[in-house]
């Protein structure tokens, strides 16, 4: 308790009974030591014995309190087994994203395990080329280059030419609703 | 507890769908309570009660053994209905408490339940039917104090650890929102 309380007795002595309920302070409620709860035990005990607006508060708080338990509010049946259908569901869907995720994770260090041994491969076939063909390095290895860049330029520009058609279709659409429109003013 | 919450971490992170199955029977109750305490409505608490257990399996691997798995699962819940509060409007968890407003269905309806006699069962039903109507009127900060300390009997260090604040607030928050039930308890405010 803080020293504004301490001044005022009947504030102390209802703040320990609004936190310690109904059950007392026997039951080790308060935070604070057992030798200050011991004492603060026997002080509202005594301090109850003599006043009695300070005991009428107890006696509505233990009521209250009692009030409080006895308001029933129970989850139906319906709402528990949903909830144990959806958390199951759930756990299901979250298992395969985690088989999946394992899964692309392989993936992934396959394809770089993979890509690493062939670059090193590819890159001894064209110098090995270079040699044969008599071209200076730097020629054969900006054709090495082009190579490794070429599966991902070629789906940049199948990927670009997809989106200009997109385009085209859009520019297309709006023409036709430009047509529309005007041929309806044109007949209202 | 300890060997508890090392057995949860580790099926956690083998996202073991038994083991998520038992959890949400064991904490069906107490999650939707608090997440109904939170939104004020049902079915938002329905559908973030099922979100909860999605980011429960999905983010299973964070949560440390060293805590009671309930702490982390009202902060995950707790997060989440805050992330929807975002969304839908950028505040915090006072946009939880103002949105009840326009909401007609009362989220704390009290219907009988227990073995015990008529009058018990009478008296409890009003008492619940009382406070339950001043729940709805106390701040989303305040009723999730009283939640959590007073139905799921979290010690003052959880619930400040699920709440992200000081202890001292915790304790006010507790204090304040006991005080602010009494009128309601007393018949005074229904």
């Amino acid at each position: 308790m803080n020293s504004s309380t301490n001044k005022n007795p009947h504030e102390r002595a209802r703040r320990l009974i609004a936190l310690t309920g109904p059950d007392g302070l026997s039951n080790n409620r308060i935070s604070g030591s057992f030798s200050d709860e011991r004492s603060s035990n026997a002080w509202l005990a005594a301090h109850l014995e003599t006043c009695g607006s300070c005991r009428a508060f107890a006696e509505n708080a233990a009521e209250t309190i009692h009030g409080l338990r006895a308001i029933p509010i129970a989850a139906e049946r319906s709402l528990v087994s949903a909830t144990q259908m959806m958390v199951r569901r759930r756990a299901l869907e979250l298992q395969r994203q985690r088989e999946r995720v394992w899964l692309v994770s392989i993936c992934c260090a396959a394809v770089t395990l993979s890509a690493l041994l062939s670059t090193v491969a590819l890159w001894r076939g064209f110098e090995w080329l270079g040699a044969r063909a008599h071209v200076a390095p730097s020629v054969w290895r900006v054709a090495f280059l082009v190579f490794c860049m070429m599966p991902a330029l070629v789906a940049a520009i199948l990927l670009l030419a997809k989106d200009k058609d997109r385009d085209k279709d859009k520019d297309q659409d709006w023409r036709l609703a430009a047509w529309i429109g005007s041929y309806r003013g044109r007949s209202e | 507890m300890a060997q508890e919450s090392t057995e949860i971490a580790r099926g956690l992170r083998r996202r073991d769908p038994e083991l998520l199955d038992r959890l949400i029977e064991q904490y069906q109750h107490r999650l939707l309570r608090y997440l109904v305490c939170l939104t004020g409505r049902r079915e938002l608490a329905e559908d973030l009660f099922q979100e909860t257990w999605i980011r429960v399996l999905e983010r299973g691997h964070q949560f440390n053994d060293r805590y009671a798995f309930s702490t982390w699962l009202f902060a995950v819940a707790r997060n989440l209905a805050i992330d929807h509060m975002r969304r839908k409007q950028p505040a915090s968890l006072d946009g939880l408490s103002s949105q009840r407003e326009d909401d007609d269905e009362a989220p704390f309806d009290v219907a009988a339940t227990g073995q015990a006699s008529a009058f018990d069962l009478t008296l409890r039903r009003e008492q619940g039917e009382q406070i339950a109507a001043g729940m709805e009127h106390l701040a989303v900060e305040y009723r999730e104090a009283l939640v959590l300390r007073f139905q799921e009997g979290m010690t003052l260090e959880e619930i400040a650890s699920v709440a992200r604040v000081p202890l001292g607030t915790v304790k006010s928050r507790i204090y304040r929102g006991l005080s602010a039930l009494e009128p309601w308890l007393k018949g005074e405010r229904l």
